[in-house]
């Protein structure tokens, strides 16, 4: 570090604390215009800045503390603001500069001065802050005062009650109508930070105050108008006219030119429409969000992927924002690899029969790129598109058949996976390019994508000529395969036996891998399995088959949009982690608050049908563990209160239809997911949809991947959500 | 809504300065290092870590946000119900503060000044993480920049302390804050003096576009922006208005434009800060009854690529379609990560009296980064350049990318031609130089 050139560098030499003692003291004599104090003080705060510990100058240190030099001050701030709270024996040695310099002629030493002290939490310090503090959100400079409204935060953190009893929320209350926007601004700042505890008071705004902070908009700096525009959502409209009124407001700022203020700005908006009755102006709101959205695109690639996060987000809650403007997100070559993965999953979510063939063409140029998971997400997008867009699924097909023949293994292997989903959405139409399937068999080398080929074996057994043969090479070393493999397996030998039963070459293959699952293997799901179609096959065969070979339930992916009512929540953290990782900020960060839609006359039906009211889960107080690079839930099952579970009919009426085809299923256990994989990848046909039905957020889990949770799913019973643009308009 | 604090590292992953976290355990910075680092070492290109980390271990949960300024990262680190967007902004806002403070952001300037960008760190950032004074303007009343004249003074003569008092007349106790903070306009500060006023507009324009295989254009989009410079005395109001303001859409201005007068009347209103600021943000929409909506790409590319064993060979014309000069003209290809070597020959040829030699354009291979570069310096209107080559690959199906990069700049011009039409002063009654110059760029991927 030393080498550095520069005049400044040399203060980056390790220095002896006694040197810096000596040399402090010889600065006292003659220091003309107190320049060597100056530079010793550099010294030492550069010392601090390497993480050596100064703390044993306090004492000569706050000697300095009254020379009159701006930047010598701030330098024994600074360093009272390092070592200050590890000496609380000594810090009522300053106490009395701390006062002198809070009634200073200077504004900036007063906001110094009062700032620093509520850095330090000793009850000597902030007893003595308090009427300091009194005096200087008073104070006729607003510099002083704006620092004064944030310093109420940190002592109302030190001791909440305290702080109420002296009063200081009341002041900060009123130092919402002051008449300088930024002390506006810091004071709904440093409210909004006290409402945020979970200990705090509840802050709320009031039709007046709200119309004020939206005047006072104007004239605030970015992170003033972010303080403002965030808290509007305390503010919970009474009547249609009052949130519309204020959308309007709110519009401008669409305007802005920070994109945190106009993901804010956003936020607001998405929350006041839950309030709003008129849907020409719903439809108008939708209308103007697209463009500052798409603006957010050119910006560099962290705004970028926060921006198409959030976005993913909202259109799946207003899938009018952004409807013609699946070209915005086509992936560019040099995006880097998590612009381009979150910009394909947003592509996938617009595409509709109308721009199915756009997208379709962008994501075979896709597949032929280097990058390799990218690579496997596009193939995987072409089925999913498929399985999506009926009257594109043909383009699809021809598209998926085109990449096998590339012969390179991952596209192949992604092909494959991706076209047993679609043989179950489409059945007996596209059953015609199993050969071309069988011809790559040796290119499998992933369990997903052997299990797969395996199920579509089994399933279409009696098409495939030479089926007893290719099951016979698979099981060669069945005992060495995942278990995700062995399961598939051994489903599709039973199907086969009951196919072809006269066949010698079945029996013996179905006998060897039935004595294999129960006698050589130890996975208790394998064997149980083996064990239960043993006994069905030997008690009744016709029975086995009806029971095996029962028709299956045709999947769809018109529900892997996320639960309306959780998404209501979680867009009220629009912008925020949350939104990152799909997740309630309360669920996996400590002391984050909940937000939840407050009912009020003016909020329109459906948002209150399923209003998902906030639960406080507590959280476990061990480190949450996490996989991966996103946050999953806590293990442990939140309780959901009786509202929760019987909000939305839908889910429950999922449970029941869904429980008597759940035995049918298992025992078919027809994709192997039924195992220890048990978060069953892409039928999704095991206990997930119990899960779904108690627990609001639990389709929201491995959200972050943002993958799984789109996997096609097993049409549920009832609820067509066909009619979605103009259902979810309110 | 809470930045915890702000880390810079140094290009090898060091802290050098960080904020105090005074209110958090001491290893808390250093987890979010660790877990940067860590994160950084696991991605095999430097570009595709996650620009936010999770990091959930000592029972905090938290996150870090990064860019990557000079070789080295600015890490924000955020907690509770954050907004990560906010993290960003303010990052950047911080790193274009210190290009104001400094010139250049770079490992020397920032140890050099260290003890600025402590205070600036101090000022702009609360330590319960608000953002706080970001504004140039009131900045620099409290922190002084280290102009040449008060790092002399500091340096030589000891006796002139009172540097920062230079421009407010004794730096202490009189003045202080309240010049930056009695200003009624958050971003001026009052009393400015010029003895030249002037005001000058730079009207960039920054083409993005896909082209297909088949040549056609799927997606062009034009951002154009508004970099003003203006040094005007007082308090000067302006109105600034334009023949065709209708060609700009999806806008978004500073803070100091009224946005409703924007909305009423299409024109900018507006007390500009001291300096440079970008007034807008805007996108170009070609006008309505076009029948595709995509703006025409200044030029095009006619690319045959053969891929063979160990490698292949391409022929490249690239022609301008373009009325004006395009300059800095770059195309680049990636190769693949086995390609070795290429081998390439240029020649020019259409309209006008070109001269065929290297001023017209050259090419390199960068065998570190496998990328294939051409580059014109100077490309006159409707020329065409031919690039003839191959290269050679260790494997035996080359799989170079599917898409070239092309960027060119177009002084003078502008996608939109839009046209100012007056700039009235009110509030001052000086006569000021006003200037409006156009530019143009664009960064293309043109597949094949």
């Amino acid at each position: 570090m030393s080498t550095q050139q520069g005049q400044d560098a040399k203060f980056f030499q390790r220095g002896k604390i006694e040197e810096f003692r000596a040399e402090l003291q010889a600065a006292e004599a003659k220091d003309k215009k107190y320049q060597k104090r100056k530079t010793v003080l550099k010294k030492i705060v550069a010392n601090i800045t390497m993480g050596n510990d100064m703390s044993p100058l306090f004492h000569d240190i706050i000697q300095c503390i009254g020379t009159p030099l701006l930047e010598v001050k701030k330098m024994v701030y600074l360093f009272l603001v390092s070592y200050g709270r590890s000496k609380p024996d000594q810090i009522h040695l300053v106490i009395p500069s701390f006062l002198q310099d809070c009634n200073d002629r200077n504004p900036l030493i007063r906001a110094l001065a009062i700032r620093t002290m509520s850095y330090i939490p000793i009850p000597v310090v902030t007893e003595s802050l308090s009427d300091q503090l009194r005096h200087c959100l008073k104070d006729r400079d607003p510099y002083v005062r704006k620092t004064a409204a944030i310093c109420v935060a940190k002592v109302y953190t030190a001791d909440p009650r305290k702080a109420e009893r002296k009063g200081f929320v009341e002041l900060l209350r009123d130092m919402l109508i002051d008449d300088n926007a930024t002390v506006v601004a810091n004071a709904v700042a440093a409210l909004s930070e006290i409402g945020d505890r979970q200990d705090g008071v509840i802050f709320k705004l009031n039709l007046t105050i709200a119309n004020r902070l939206l005047a006072a908009l104007g004239e605030s700096s970015e992170w003033g108008q972010i303080y403002i525009l965030d808290s509007l959502l305390r503010y919970v409209p009474e009547h249609h006219s009052d949130a519309e009124m204020m959308a309007e407001r709110v519009i401008v700022q669409l305007q802005h030119a920070n994109s945190a203020v106009v993901l804010t700005s956003i936020k607001a908006l998405l929350y006041l429409m839950n309030y709003m009755e008129n849907r020409r102006l719903i439809d108008y709101i939708c209308r103007k969000m697209g463009p500052p959205l798409v603006t957010l695109l050119s910006s560099g690639p962290e705004v970028q992927y926060v921006a198409l996060r959030n976005i993913l987000l909202i259109i799946q809650r207003r899938p009018t924002v952004l409807k013609n403007d699946v070209k915005a997100f086509f992936c560019k070559y040099n995006d880097p690899i998590y612009v381009k993965l979150a910009k394909l999953e947003i592509m996938y979510r617009l595409a509709r029969e109308e721009n199915a063939r756009e997208v379709l063409a962008e994501l075979e140029e896709y597949a032929s790129e280097v990058d390799v998971d990218f690579v496997r997400k596009a193939v995987r997008s072409i089925g999913r598109l498929a399985i999506k867009v009926e009257p594109a699924a043909d383009k699809c097909i021809e598209s998926l058949l085109k990449l096998i023949e590339t012969k390179v293994t991952y596209v192949v292997q992604e092909a494959v996976i991706v076209t047993k989903d679609i043989f179950r959405r489409y059945p007996g139409k596209y059953e015609g390019i199993i050969p071309t399937l069988c011809e790559n068999l040796d290119a499998l080398d992933e369990p997903e994508a052997k299990a797969a080929m395996v199920w579509i074996l089994g399933q279409f057994a009696d098409r495939i000529e030479n089926v007893d043969e290719l099951l016979d090479d698979l099981v060669y070393n069945f005992l060495d395969e995942p278990a995700e493999v062995q399961l598939a397996l051994l489903t599709a030998v039973v199907k086969l036996f009951i196919y072809k039963a006269q066949a010698e070459v079945t029996k013996a293959l179905v006998h060897k891998v039935l004595k294999w699952a129960t006698e050589d293997i130890d996975n208790p799901d394998l064997r149980d399995r083996g064990f239960m179609y043993w006994r069905m096959l030997a008690m009744n065969p016709s029975v086995a088959a009806e029971i095996v070979l029962a028709e299956k339930p045709a999947i769809t992916t018109d529900s892997d949009r996320m639960d309306r009512g959780a998404l209501d929540q979680l867009l009220l953290h629009t912008g925020t982690l949350g939104s990152i990782y799909h997740k309630n900020p309360e669920t996996f960060i400590r002391n984050a608050a909940g937000r939840e839609l407050v009912d009020s006359p003016a909020l329109n039906a459906n948002s209150r049908a399923v209003l998902v009211s906030l639960t406080r889960p507590q959280l476990p107080s061990t480190a949450i563990s996490v996989q991966g690079p996103g946050p999953i839930e806590p293990t442990r099952p939140s309780p959901q209160p009786d509202e929760v579970a019987n909000k939305t009919p839908q889910p429950i009426l999922v449970e029941s239809t869904r429980s008597d085809e759940r035995d049918l299923l298992d025992v078919d256990g027809d994709d192997g997911a039924g195992g220890d994989s048990g978060d069953g990848y892409p039928d999704g046909d095991d206990d997930v949809a119990v899960v779904k039905a108690a627990d609001p957020y639990a389709e929201l889990g491995g959200a972050f991947g943002g993958y799984m949770t789109d996997a096609p799913q097993p049409v549920k019973g009832g609820g067509s959500r066909s009619g979605d643009l103009d259902d979810l308009l309110f | 809504m809470a930045i915890d604090g702000l880390i810079i590292l140094d290009p090898a992953g060091r802290p050098i300065i960080q904020s105090s976290y005074s209110c958090y355990p001491t290893a808390y910075p250093m987890l979010h290092i660790e877990a940067l680092n860590n994160a950084l070492e696991k991605a095999l290109r430097g570009g595709s870590v996650d620009p936010v980390i999770y990091v959930a271990e000592f029972s905090c949960s938290s996150a870090c946000c990064h860019v990557e300024v000079g070789g080295m990262r600015f890490l924000a680190t955020i907690s509770g119900d954050a907004d990560p967007l906010i993290a960003f902004a303010f990052l950047d806002t911080f790193i274009e503060i210190l290009h104001d403070y400094f010139g250049t952001v770079s490992l020397a300037t920032l140890k050099d000044n260290f003890d600025i960008v402590y205070q600036l760190l101090e000022e702009t950032l609360d330590s319960s993480g608000h953002p706080l004074t970001t504004s140039q303007n009131a900045l620099s009343d409290i922190v002084l920049p280290p102009t040449l004249i008060s790092k002399l003074l500091a340096s030589v003569s000891p006796s002139a302390p009172g540097v920062p008092s230079g421009r407010q007349g004794g730096s202490f106790g009189l003045t202080g804050a309240s010049g930056a903070f009695a200003s009624p306009i958050p971003w001026r500060k009052a009393g400015v003096r010029h003895n030249h006023n002037e005001i000058l507009f730079d009207v960039v324009e920054d083409m993005r576009a896909i082209v297909g295989k088949n040549g056609m254009t799927l997606v062009s989009n034009v951002f154009g922006k508004i970099e003003s410079n203006s040094k005007l005395s007082g308090t000067p109001d302006l109105t600034l208005t334009f023949t065709n303001p209708s060609v700009m859409t999806d806008c978004a201005f500073h803070p100091c434009v009224r946005l409703q007068r924007w909305t009423r009347d299409n024109s900018l209103s507006f007390v500009p800060p001291e300096g440079r600021f970008i007034l807008a943000d805007y996108q170009y929409k070609p006008p309505q009854g076009a029948v595709i909506s995509n703006v025409p790409i200044p030029l095009s590319l006619k690319a045959n690529v053969d891929m063979g064993e160990f490698g292949g060979t391409f022929t490249l014309t690239l022609t301008s379609r373009s009325m004006k000069v395009m300059e800095n003209v770059e195309l680049e290809l990636y190769l693949g990560e086995d390609a070795i070597s290429a081998q390439c020959t240029l020649s020019s040829a259409g309209s006008g009296v070109g001269s065929v030699g290297s001023a017209d354009g050259s090419w390199t291979f960068d065998s570190r980064k496998k990328m294939l570069r051409w580059e014109i310096l100077n490309m006159r209107s409707s020329g065409s350049w031919i690039l003839r080559g191959s290269w050679t690959s260790k494997i035996k199906a080359p799989r170079p990318a599917h898409a070239f990069q092309i960027r060119f700049e177009i002084p003078s011009f502008s996608f939109s031609s839009l046209k100012v039409d007056q700039l009235r002063l009110s509030g001052e009654t000086y006569k000021m130089y006003k200037g409006v110059r156009m530019r143009s760029k664009g960064s293309l991927e043109w597949r094949w």
